[in-house]
């Protein structure tokens, strides 16, 4: 044990204090080094659609789905190198979601809606480990999801390490999942039994700390996906057996000693092997306080339509689907996060509002009826002791 | 800052024709730390918010300026309010080097209205000092930050082997090139040779003594530590040396500990969990420093 790494909390609060000044940021003093503490952690999210518009729906309930997300998690240190979490993770969703996409009478698509009687709980649990070094650390996480049609086991591993006196992090990662489709039988029919989908993902990127108050982040990421990717619980969606996905990620962090706030900017472009690409700006004004830190944020995203997408599904294509997710739109959301800490207590609150619309998009493609505006709120609270 | 300054390093292989000038920008470091804490300069940073106390003109901080704050805030919190920046203006009523009435009471009365870290006013737009004649004095800390920024220096300029001494604390980068830990002489507070040696590697060593200015006042000796709360000196340890990462978290453990009774120094130096040495007014030497050092046990 370092004869020097104290537990006191006196010495603990004026290390992370100091960690703030150019001075502390390099040397063994503030090496990669697993937690101090033991953070235990709860956070709960609710995710609540809004009612379709009654004009868009040509059968069915006009109620969407929610969804209720609860987390707990603990982390650890073990040693003086390695630390230790688990996370259990359940979410709860109920409602309805579009079954599929008609024409009236008039000739105008339409949704027919699945029925308001879903309801689904999906089970995670995680497990990981980190170990660090004087210059970076690395981690493998291994979790299993399970609920009543589907199932998943995947595993992570991840490296960063320090290079240029602590200035810059190259951060890698891979990870695999198999997942199992077996859809269940319920208020519409299902037609998909015993299917399986393997996803393999991997990341590079790199974050460098230009001055004392800026810091640059890229990264890129390319996952490829083999197996049934379609929605079981759409009629009409026939999806290609294999996804490729590229995702150019970049955002800025600058620190406003005067406003003692951070503006945050992020950007993302992400383009896929069924024909979307789309483009993902996030702003962001973290407004420090005393012991607390605002952050409103909004962001804006604009997605091209997949090749085989269709207002109303063309099943004599090989492939086919008219899932609003995979059209032409674009979408708002404004949010804003708060964090208080109260000592070794820190407690989060984030909402934010989204509103999608096919005319705020940057690309041309044919409106689907059922586009979703949802309401998202968390609460977090997290406990750190010895 | 007031203080006798010793650098050594060993320069990078390859790099020895860069020592002079990487000795220039550490003393041009230390002299841009000393132009902006120094409360004697007056154009100083800490100059220009004591001149403006009382008036209501807030002084705009850095992040620098505003985390040394920072930690004058939790040393305040953390000690009882015992460390006060503020209270630098009590020494008014005291004459360390005067032989007769060394203390004014009637004076230390009204500079008490200008004593109280809580009084002093923080927000986005900077720092204010509310009362006329109220100052701060972050001589407690700076010494010990400069020390710290140093070894920053040096370290991103490929030094692996240094120490840096600035008025009695030290700062150390790595070991001697030999191999061996750096080892630094503990002042005996009665004078004369050095009570021993403690072994230091990438750690530093900061040292508060209240023996430097005395004064002898109605049969008592007391030293320049002085309790906001009452004016008066503290009667606290002589001396006490701390070891940490870095010399300003060590610094506040040794200057707390020398602002408390013995007794209390000992349970505070023994919750911060850094390895200590306190000398007491009888000379006796107490903590695990002077156990590995061989030094007389309480």
């Amino acid at each position: 044990m370092n004869p020097l790494h104290s537990n006191s909390a006196f010495v603990r609060s004026l290390t992370r204090t100091l960690a703030t000044l150019p001075a502390y940021q390099t040397g063994a003093a503030l090496a990669d080094a697993p937690p101090a503490f033991t953070e235990v952690g709860v956070r709960y999210s609710h995710y609540s659609e809004d009612d379709i518009d009654a004009s868009s729906v040509i059968f069915g309930a006009t109620s969407r789905y929610d969804i209720d997300i609860t987390q707990l998690w603990i982390e650890a240190p073990v040693g003086a190198s390695w630390s230790v979490a688990l996370d259990v993770q359940n979410d709860y969703q109920t409602g309805a979601s579009p079954w599929f996409v008609g024409t009236d009478q008039n000739g105008q698509p339409g949704v027919i809606m699945s029925g308001a009687s879903i309801q689904d709980n999906r089970v995670e649990v995680g497990v990981a480990t980190r170990y660090f070094w004087a210059d970076g650390n690395a981690g493998l996480n291994v979790s299993h999801s399970d609920e009543d049609d589907y199932e998943a086991l995947s595993m992570a591993f991840d490296a960063s390490w320090n290079t240029a006196g602590n200035t810059r992090t190259w951060t890698t990662s891979v990870s695999n999942s198999r997942d199992k489709v077996n859809p269940t039988q319920g208020v519409i029919p299902v037609f998909v039994t015993n299917e399986a989908l393997d996803t393999q993902s991997g990341y590079f990127g790199v974050s460098q700390i230009l001055s004392r108050t800026a810091i640059v982040r890229v990264g890129l990421n390319y996952t490829y996906s083999d197996g049934y990717l379609s929605d079981p619980y759409k009629l009409n969606d026939q999806r290609p057996q294999s996804h490729e996905r590229i995702a150019l990620s970049t955002g800025y962090r600058h620190f406003l000693i005067d406003a003692n706030a951070s503006v945050q900017f992020d950007y993302r472009y992400y383009a896929d092997s069924w024909g979307v690409d789309s483009h993902t700006v996030e702003l962001g004004w973290a407004q420090h306080f005393e012991r607390t830190t605002l952050t409103p944020y909004f962001r804006y995203y604009s997605q091209r339509e997949a090749d085989f997408f269709q207002v109303v599904a063309d099943l004599n294509e090989p492939h086919f689907a008219d899932d609003y997710r995979l059209s032409s739109y674009g979408a708002m959301t404004v949010g804003a996060r708060w964090a208080i800490n109260l000592g070794d207590w820190t407690l989060e609150i984030e909402g934010e509002r989204y509103w999608s619309d096919a005319n705020w998009g940057l690309y041309d493609g044919d409106p689907a009826p059922a586009l979703v505006d949802f309401w998202r709120g968390t609460i977090a609270i997290m406990w750190r002791f010895d | 800052m007031g203080g006798p300054a010793t650098v050594v390093i060993t320069p990078p292989s390859g790099r020895s024709a860069q020592t002079a000038p990487l000795l220039d920008k550490l003393q041009s470091l230390l002299r841009t730390l000393e132009r902006r804490y120094s409360r004697y300069l007056a154009d100083s940073l800490i100059s220009t918010i004591n001149t403006r106390a009382g008036s209501g003109d807030f002084t705009r901080l850095d992040l620098e300026s505003e985390t040394l704050l920072e930690v004058a805030d939790q040393l305040w919190h953390s000690s009882g309010g015992l460390f006060d920046i503020t209270s630098g203006v009590l020494r008014k009523a005291w004459r360390f080097d005067a032989t007769h009435i060394p203390v004014d009471v009637s004076q230390l009365a009204s500079l008490q209205d200008k004593v109280g870290w809580e009084k002093v006013e923080r927000t986005a737009q900077g720092i204010h000092l509310p009362v006329k004649g109220m100052e701060i004095d972050l001589g407690g800390l700076v010494k010990e930050y400069a020390a710290d920024c140093a070894v920053s220096l040096l370290r991103d300029h490929g030094v692996t082997s240094g120490l840096i001494e600035l008025a009695g604390d030290v700062a150390t980068i790595g070991c001697q090139p030999s191999g061996a830990p750096w080892q630094v002489g503990i002042r005996a507070p009665q004078g004369g040779d050095p009570l021993g040696g403690i072994a230091l590697s990438s750690a530093a060593a900061a040292t508060s003594g209240n023996y430097a200015r005395t004064l002898r006042f109605k049969g008592r000796t007391y030293g320049h530590l002085l309790n906001p709360h009452t004016g008066w000196p503290v009667e606290g340890p002589t001396s006490v040396t701390v070891i940490g990462e870095n010399c300003l978290s060590a610094g506040a453990v040794s200057t707390i500990a020398c602002l408390q009774s013995p007794q209390a120094a000992m349970t505070w130096l023994s919750d911060a969990g850094l390895p200590w040495l306190m000398i007491d007014r009888e000379a006796v030497c107490s903590g695990p420093l002077a156990a590995e050092m061989g030094l007389s046990l309480t």
